[in-house]
Order: structure tokens, then sequence, then C-alpha cells
């Protein structure tokens, strides 16, 4: 006497085997939701108290990215302008414009303006700006046409394989110095010229490729 | 008939009690006399075996509340806490909260947001100062060294120094004006101290005592040689309790 019914036979082939496939599908339903915008926030706009448009300043009106982000050379942190830069210009324009409210209430009673932190590591990972800025690693390399961008997004996913990517060969997005500012820097049209440009400003700037974990996890 | 509760255990209304039972006392004594082995009962309704009795009994609780039937056996209670524990892990598996960021509203001259700032200062110590370098975090004082410039410390600092950042976190420090240990105005304080500095000018500072350490600043001292002149009968004591006499 049977105590299973026949078809217990090929429902239990198939789950061993399809089981796999389960399993594979799970692997990369799962990979590909944590590379997804919701779980990085790469290409997600955020709300800000103040709708700063980078667009404006930089493409419009040619402002350099030091004018407000002073310490990008200097420091791990590039910085978030004080309000008194704003105002160096806007107690003098748009002095009445309602979308500017904001800036000079926080100047006039000296509480400052609350961002929405738009690139944010973990806490556990070190990263410094100054570094990369010094061996020449362009802004846009990183933060993308940030002159062409309305309002802020994260251009990159900034996980842990996008800047190990990187780092396994950094001579790939070397630039020279000078030109780290320039938001329209291409390389040279020439694929050669482009990498004996790299390859001898890697060496220039003695870029190395860092991929031990101390690097970044201190 | 009252060892048993009839309210359940909770407080919760049992069934009615039941009428007073009839005790037969022929019909006990019967069924004792015959009983093979003792009989044990903690009241006469026991004694008794009433119908309602056993029926109070077992009302008193709800059915097998006195019974543990689901056993979680020792290898159940490992595997749960341990998946439990193992699983847990999977709460760090989220995207990450969203973070602000607080500039300045005027930024201080100098400061690079991440990088540190040194101040050259003096701290006294029983009157004497000892030139430091301050080292300060955006605004907060971190570390005390000595300044090599200054010929006290050459760069070096005493233990005294290098303890006296903590008090620029003095918890015990007062954050506002007290009086009597409520919060008070300045204003408060200076009509209370001038009304009684008024009164002892009439007695020329008789009573008036001040306690300083050692004061090595001309300032100072001069301040309070002004006080004395004001105040001819006032006395100013100096002492320095751990000082260099």
């Amino acid at each position: 006497m049977q105590i299973f019914h026949r078809s217990t036979n090929t429902i239990a082939k198939v789950s061993i085997f399809g089981s796999i496939f389960f399993l594979a599908f799970f692997a990369w339903l799962f990979s590909t939701l944590l590379r997804s915008s919701y779980a990085t926030g790469q290409n997600v706009v955020r709300k800000q108290p103040v709708p700063f448009s980078h667009e404006h300043h930089v493409r419009g009106l040619g402002i350099d990215c030091r004018y407000c982000h002073t310490s990008v050379e200097k420091s791990s942190s590039a910085g978030i302008p004080p309000t008194e830069t704003c105002m160096n210009c806007h107690r003098q324009i748009w002095t009445n414009a309602d979308l500017l409210e904001p800036v000079r209430a926080s100047y006039r009673d000296n509480v400052p303006i609350r961002w929405t932190r738009v690139h944010d590591l973990p806490d556990f990972v070190y990263f410094n700006h100054s570094v990369h800025v010094a061996k020449g690693i362009g802004c846009v390399t990183c933060h993308g046409q940030v002159d062409r961008m309305p309002l802020m997004f994260q251009n990159a996913s900034l996980q842990m394989e996008w800047c190990v990517d990187c780092h396994r060969d950094p001579a790939k997005n070397v630039r020279p110095r000078e030109e780290v500012f320039n938001l329209n820097w291409q390389p040279p049209a020439d694929p050669r010229q482009a990498q004996a440009l790299r390859a001898r400003l890697a060496k220039e700037y003695d870029i190395q490729s860092l991929t031990s974990c101390s690097t970044c996890h201190r | 008939m009252d060892s048993v509760n009839p309210k359940g255990k909770c407080g919760a209304e049992a069934a009615p009690r039941p009428g007073p039972a009839r005790l037969d006392l022929e019909a006990v004594r019967e069924r004792l006399r015959t009983n093979q082995g003792p009989e044990f009962w903690r009241s006469l309704d026991e004694l008794a075996a009433t119908p309602e009795f056993e029926d109070l009994l077992h009302r008193e609780f709800p059915r097998h509340a006195s019974e543990w039937t689901d056993g979680v056996s020792r290898r159940r209670f490992l595997q749960l806490t341990s998946a439990s524990l193992a699983l847990a892990g999977l709460t760090g598996c989220t995207r990450q909260p969203s973070e602000t960021i607080i500039p300045y509203v005027r930024q201080p001259e100098q400061l690079i947001p991440g990088k540190p700032l040194y101040f050259a200062s003096a701290l006294t110590l029983g009157g004497y100062a000892l030139g430091v370098l301050a080292e300060s975090h955006e605004g907060r004082p971190t570390k005390i060294e000595g300044n090599p410039d200054h010929p006290a410390s050459l760069g070096a600092t005493d233990v005294f120094a290098q303890a006296s950042v903590l008090t620029l976190y003095d918890p015990e420090r007062s954050q506002s004006l007290l009086r009597a240990g409520r919060i008070a105005t300045w204003g408060g304080f200076v009509g209370e101290v001038g009304a009684s500095l008024r009164a002892l000018q009439a007695l020329g500072g008789q009573g008036l005592r001040i306690l300083t350490g050692t004061v090595t600043s001309p300032t100072l001292t001069a301040q309070i040689q002004d006080l004395l002149l004001a105040f001819p009968q006032a006395r100013w004591h100096r002492w320095e309790p751990a000082g260099r006499h």
C-alpha cells in the first residue's frame, strides 16, 4: 500500500532540480534589489530646504566648485558652504525672492540651514576628498555633471564595488590636476594619446592601486 | 467549606457557589470504616465528596491550566535562539537612513572642516601662566600641548596642563546664573549685590572679605586695590591651597 501518491515522484525530482533555479533566482533578486536606486539612492533627487540649482550657479553663472566647497583640496570633507557664502551675493541680488527666504532667515536668526545629505557613505568608511583631488580625479568622475543638475542627486551608487572598480585601476580615471575642477574636460579623442596621457599622469602623480582593506576601513 | 476559593485565580468569577451540601455523616462513617488505607481530606466538603464539591474543584482553574503541554525541549530552545541570533543580522540589510548636513551660518575664519585648528593660549596655575597650544576641532578643544615658543612650556606640558582640557567640559559648571538653585537674571544679581554693597559702604566696608588665589594680573590687582580704597575696612585674603609658598 503506497503512502504517497505517484505524483510525489515528479514533485520530488522537480523540486530538487528546481530548487537550484529557485535559489539562483533569489540570489539574483537580492543582488539586483541591493543595487537598485531605492537601496543606493542613485539618481534620486533629494528634497532640500532651499531648491539650490547647481545648473544655474555653475553652468549659468560660472562659479567654481571651490567657491562654496572650500575645503575639498585641504581636508577629508569638502564642506557645505555656510549661509554667509550664499549671502555674499544674495544680500545684493534677488534680495526679496521668496525662494531665498530660508537663507535670509538663517542669516538673520543665526540658525544654520539643514541640508539633506546627498552623498552619504556609511560611518565605517573613511573617505578623504583632498587625496583624490590631489591625485587628479575630477569632480565629475564621481559626482557626475553637476552643472547640468537643476536639483542635486547622487550620480554614482557609492557602493564599495564602485569604489573598488576604480581603485583597482585608478589610471583610467586620472586627469591633469589643472582640469580636476573643469566639468567639461574630455580626454584626448585619440585612444592611444589618451592612454599615453593617463600613463604619464599616473606615474607623475605616483598613483597606486590601493585595494587593501585598511585604506578605507580604518 | 471556605478553604476552597470559589473565585478563579485572576479574580474571575467562577460558577455560582453551590448550596451548602448536606454532609451525610452516616454514609461518610461507613465509607471510612470500610476504607483500606488512610484517607485524607482538607475540608468537610472534600470528605463529603459531593458532586457539587467535585464540580467546584474543577472549576477553580480553567481546564488544563496546571498542565504545561507544550514542552519546549532544550534542543528546540537552542534552535530557536540561535536562529534568532543569526537572523537578527538581517536588520543590517537596510538602506542608509537620510542624514542632514548642518554647516555654519558664519564660518569662523581659517577653520577648515575636518582639520583641527591650533590656538596659542595660556593656562594659569598658582597665578603663573603656562603657554599652551589648544587643539580645537570645529570649535571643540580636544587637546592641550605646550607652546614651543613659550619659555614656560617650551612645547611640553605638565600633568595639570594636560588635565586642564577637562575643566573646559566640566559638567558641574553651571550653565546659567543661579539664585538658591533656581535660574535667575543678571539684573537681579546686580540689584541684590548692589544693595548689600551700598549697605557695606556705610560701614566703610567693615566685614567685607575677599578671598582669591595668587593674583599676578596687574589689571585684577589694580581693580582689587580700587575696591579696597572704596571699602577701607575690607580685607583681601590671598591663599593658594597647593601652590609655591
